[in-house]
């Protein structure tokens, strides 16, 4: 199983981001962790505000802020349905936001999604990867489902208990 | 807030480990402290043979129970944390542990933990807290705490299968 090779390489990465005390420091830590494991081009974690019926993410400094409507694209979708979605062409699929790439100029080749469950299993955010060269695939989505669940601790301390510290 | 800072500093210590008993045995001892119980265990669920086992219980060794008995049992069925402070009035409780251990159960808090595909793979059993019974912070923390231990924990169970 993939898991128990990389072990180390995750419980390594697992220490390595509870030395980050804030979530914007570490969102960079996991976003580039993910992506080389991965092997994706791009990765995006929205934080989901439940008043606000808004997702928030952040650029690659963790600092910059982005917001988007809860209810759009492939990553509301993941709110609604509570599971993973994969697009390898995301061009064809319904809720798949093609604006964004005109506005950005990067080109969407595939996606992958998966939720992030709370403690009191509400969603917390969505966790979301682009382009791996090959695209996405059953491996990727187990992949997706296990890393999510093991920065949902982290992710929930940062974002919900710690705030008031930021 | 002093409690989630100890979560924190305790979360690294807990990925600093590799072995499963000592996982657990680190999970239990510090479930305990931020409770303030006497006891805990943490019953892993065997969805094949259909029961929860413990690796070791405090007092007691190993106790395996099925998936529908007492309230770990109905922990696992409800989904839902169960806290019980009047256990020997409740049915589903198992006296006979008790027995055979010499041990008398006050009160009762378990919390499921579950995994990454939301199934729930353990149950956190606390037994008498030191002063009291069990409250809604107890609950509260435990909550947090279960959730935030069980991607540790899903890795080694899955490096141990």
């Amino acid at each position: 199983m993939r898991y128990a090779n990389t072990y180390h390489a995750l419980a390594q990465f697992g220490r390595e981001l509870l030395e980050k005390k804030t979530l914007s420091q570490g969102l960079p830590l996991i976003s580039s962790y993910a992506k080389n494991v991965m092997h994706a081009e791009r990765c995006s974690i929205f934080i989901y505000d439940k008043e606000k019926q808004m997702f928030w993410t952040t650029l690659s400094d963790g600092v910059q802020k982005i917001v988007v409507p809860a209810t759009k694209g492939l990553v509301g979708e993941t709110l609604h349905e509570r599971k993973p979605i994969v697009a390898n062409t995301p061009y064809e699929h319904p809720n798949f936001l093609a604006e964004i790439d005109k506005e950005t100029g990067f080109v969407t080749k595939n996606v992958i999604t998966a939720p992030i469950f709370s403690s009191k299993r509400d969603i917390l955010g969505v966790f979301q990867l682009l382009n791996k060269e090959e695209g996405f695939n059953e491996e990727d989505i187990r992949f997706m489902i296990f890393f999510s669940h093991y920065i949902s601790g982290f992710l929930e301390l940062t974002n919900d208990y710690l705030k008031e510290e930021v | 807030m002093k409690k989630l800072n100890e979560i924190a500093s305790f979360g690294k210590e807990l990925m600093g480990l590799e072995k499963m008993d000592n996982v657990l045995d680190l999970i239990a001892s510090k479930a305990k402290e931020l409770v303030n119980a006497d006891r805990c265990s943490i019953f892993i669920v065997d969805n094949e043979d259909h029961m929860l086992w413990t690796k070791h219980s405090d007092g007691i060794g190993r106790i395996v129970i099925g998936l529908d008995s007492g309230i770990v049992g109905g922990t696992y069925e409800k989904r839902e944390a169960q806290v019980v402070n009047n256990p020997y009035e409740d049915e589903r409780f198992l006296p006979n542990i008790d027995k055979k251990s010499g041990y008398t159960t006050k009160n009762i808090i378990a919390i499921p933990i579950f995994d990454s595909k939301q199934e729930v793979m353990g149950v956190m059993q606390l037994l008498n807290k030191s002063r009291g019974d069990f409250q809604e912070g107890d609950l509260k923390t435990l909550t947090f705490f279960a959730n935030y231990v069980s991607g540790s924990l899903e890795l080694v169970l899955l490096q141990d299968a």
